[in-house]
């Protein structure tokens, strides 16, 4: 089985919240070095060269991201995002609340890296728990000496704050992270100008992932062959896969990208008595469906998207035979009817209007033209947000409509009235 | 404002609250970051945000109230009314509900005898069904207070509820300064009219400024039933357009003559 322990290590079996126990395994050591032995220009030169893709969703490069930062002599901001509400995805949750240093540590090296002496951590509000444990982390480090000024000798000075949300999905943007972090509302904001340019108080900004910045210190101490000896040519290095769904052992696996997903299935127990998986989401509420023909597929970013859909967030949801696909897109697409910030017409109107599209066809009311309705609707709704939360409503319905129309014809011909939820 | 709500203590939620808000906005760079995190703080010692929570918040990081209100009002964890002392928060999204969130959340449901954001009578159980918690390993899982509750079912229902409200429950009731009511949703409120409009008919009502303009519509149909042609925008600013510049022309050469 294809499971590797990079960022895992150690979870379950010794708690890694002690930072005693996590500096006993090689805990910031890396975040020493950085400081004491290496350039910032270096680490941008390692992050380039091993391939290191954003964990977020977008799977953009982190080291380019990293060098769009204007040369102005601005202050520039760090920024990790740990708004997780991509629904199946609970990678970053786990890491937060399992092993906060490890997170911390590659928050700094980050940081460090950008030439930012500020860094701030948005940690989504639903997650409390993970917040005590982050602050106390944070205030662990800052009593060893690894966050504040004069760090290991040096001059070089960091400050971390710990921000937590209060509950919108939509924050997870990272647009709309700044401003919630800005004290506004979470609304995203045109772009251009990107975070690089012109982000958190109008300042350079860099806005990265959670497991993005835990693999840093990984990175550092074993260096670019060993991060690209792992996975593929263009999706290097280990990733936390989300499993949940009709699968006996859901949870979180580690394994090098370009792992087959029929391999995910095997390692999450397989399918539940006896059934037969028929539909996969390979990357959190956002992306489209594959299928059972599909299960051979690597689970990389360049596969996933040639095959039109995307690795995404890293959360894959099997669906056995016994899904109701149009509860299923119902719950989805109600969920990004809920979650619109309201800002651009198309999504906040369109979604709505999905939504009740599809409660009026499970209570009943449907009718034959609503199926070509939603194919419709959601596609006229693609592409002409700020932000893709307004693209995201049509992946997943517009897969399982084609898919599995006879289930939704069946609804049209269904008289009795069923419950939408 | 809700009539539910009553006089209390502001002062002492203050004194407890301020000290912290002011370390609050020493993290940030630019004052108005701490927003949220004061508004956390607050709803940590009353249960809610209250008016007087946003008013001070306001105060002390210059923002308007209306600031303050429409950037709490983007929050769902953030509540503008009181809520019960336990907030019960199940998922509903796509890993929960195939594996039977639908049924334990209506059986959850039935035994509060409350619907999606609603508080029982007594004040002791709030219920809304939220978006994915990140924690669909162990689904269908919902949130207590914000404090996880994973693999749900009937059973485990029952032993919750009965325990809460024995008191014995091992997650800590929320604050509560006020006697919830049955929602704690905020809708729009009804618009009032500025003094000079309040003998004015609303425009929809009989004798209003739109009725009026549909009865000289039907007249005007009557007299000509030929339908009223909207010429396209284009043609509109165009030719229009050119005609007005004409006519402005015009003018100009008359007076300058």
């Amino acid at each position: 089985m294809p499971v590797v322990k990079v960022l895992t290590a150690g979870i379950g079996e010794v708690d890694l919240r002690d930072i005693d126990v996590y500096r006993k395994r090689g805990g910031y050591e890396q975040w020493k070095r950085a400081v004491t032995e290496m350039e910032p220009s270096a680490i941008l030169d390692m992050t380039m060269k091993s391939g290191l893709r954003g964990r977020g969703g977008a799977g953009f490069p982190t080291g380019r991201k990293w060098s769009f930062l204007p040369d102005n002599g601005r202050p520039r901001y760090l920024v990790c995002n740990s708004d997780e509400a991509e629904p199946g995805t609970f990678k970053d949750h786990m890491l937060l609340e399992e092993t906060p240093h490890q997170v911390l540590e590659g928050l700094l090296i980050a940081a460090y890296s950008i030439g930012s002496n500020h860094a701030f951590i948005y940690i989504r509000g639903e997650f409390k728990r993970a917040y005590s444990i982050f602050l106390a982390a944070v205030e662990q480090a800052r009593a060893a000496g690894f966050i504040g000024e004069k760090l290991f000798g040096t001059d070089r000075a960091v400050e971390v704050t710990v921000h937590r949300g209060a509950g919108a999905y939509i924050c997870g943007e990272e647009t709309a992270l700044l401003n919630s972090l800005e004290g506004k509302r979470g609304e995203p904001r045109l772009k251009p100008p990107f975070p690089a340019v012109k982000g958190l108080y109008g300042e350079p900004t860099v806005v990265n992932n959670t497991e993005t910045v835990a693999s840093l210190p990984h990175l550092l101490k074993h260096g670019v062959e060993w991060f690209t000896a792992m996975g593929t040519e263009k999706s290097p290095g280990p990733k936390i896969v989300s499993v949940s769904g009709h699968v006996r052992k859901p949870g979180n696996y580690e394994v090098p990208l370009g792992t087959t997903l029929r391999e995910l299935l095997e390692l999450a127990g397989g399918p539940r008595n006896g059934r037969a998986i028929v539909a996969i989401q390979p990357g959190g509420g956002s992306s489209a469906c594959l299928f059972a023909e599909h299960l051979d597929l690597a689970y990389d970013f360049e596969t996933m998207a040639q095959n039109g859909t995307m690795l995404g967030s890293g959360a894959v949801v099997f669906f056995d035979d016994s899904t109701d696909f149009v509860k299923a897109a119902h719950a989805l697409v109600r969920f990004y009817a809920h979650e619109s910030c309201g800002q651009c017409t198309p999504c906040r109107e369109g979604g709505h209007w999905l939504e009740i599209t599809l409660e009026r066809l499970i209570e009943g009311g449907g009718l034959e033209s609503d199926i070509d309705m939603l194919l419709k609707v959601s596609n006229q709704l693609t592409g002409i947000n700020l932000c893709p939360l307004g693209d995201s409503i049509e992946p997943f319905l517009a897969s399982v409509v084609k898919r599995f129309e006879a289930q939704f014809r069946a609804y049209v011909s269904k008289p009795e009235a069923v419950s939408a939820r | 404002m809700n009539g539910a709500l009553e006089r209390r203590d502001f002062h002492e939620v203050l004194r407890q609250v301020k000290p912290e808000a002011e370390r609050l906005i020493t993290l940030y760079p630019e004052k108005r970051s701490a927003l949220l995190p004061i508004l956390h703080a607050f709803q940590n010692v009353e249960g809610w945000v209250s008016p007087e929570a946003m008013d001070t918040a306001g105060e002390m990081l210059d923002l308007p109230r209306s600031v303050v209100e429409s950037t709490a009002s983007f929050y769902s964890l953030f509540f503008r009314r009181p809520v019960g002392k336990y907030m019960l928060q199940p998922c509903r999204n796509l890993s929960c509900i195939i594996n039977g969130a639908y049924e334990t959340n209506a059986y959850l449901r039935g035994q509060l005898g409350v619907g999606h954001l609603e508080t029982t009578e007594d004040g002791l159980f709030s219920y809304e069904e939220v978006e994915c918690l990140a924690a669909c390993d162990r689904a269908p899982c919902m949130q207590v207070n914000l404090e996880f509750v994973y693999d749900l079912t009937p059973q485990k229902i029952d032993e919750m509820l009965a325990a809460m409200r024995a008191g014995t429950y091992d997650v800590a009731p929320l604050p509560q300064t006020v006697k919830p009511a049955r929602s704690w949703h905020v809708g729009p409120e009804p618009m009032g009219k500025s003094p000079g409009a309040r003998d004015v008919p609303d425009p929809n009502d009989p004798g209003g400024l739109g009725d009026r303009t549909g009865v000289a519509m039907l007249e005007r149909l009557a007299r000509d039933p030929e339908p009223i042609r909207v010429r396209p925008t284009r043609e509109r600013l165009v030719v229009d357009g050119d005609a007005i510049l004409e006519a402005e022309a015009g003018e100009v050469e008359r007076s300058e003559h």
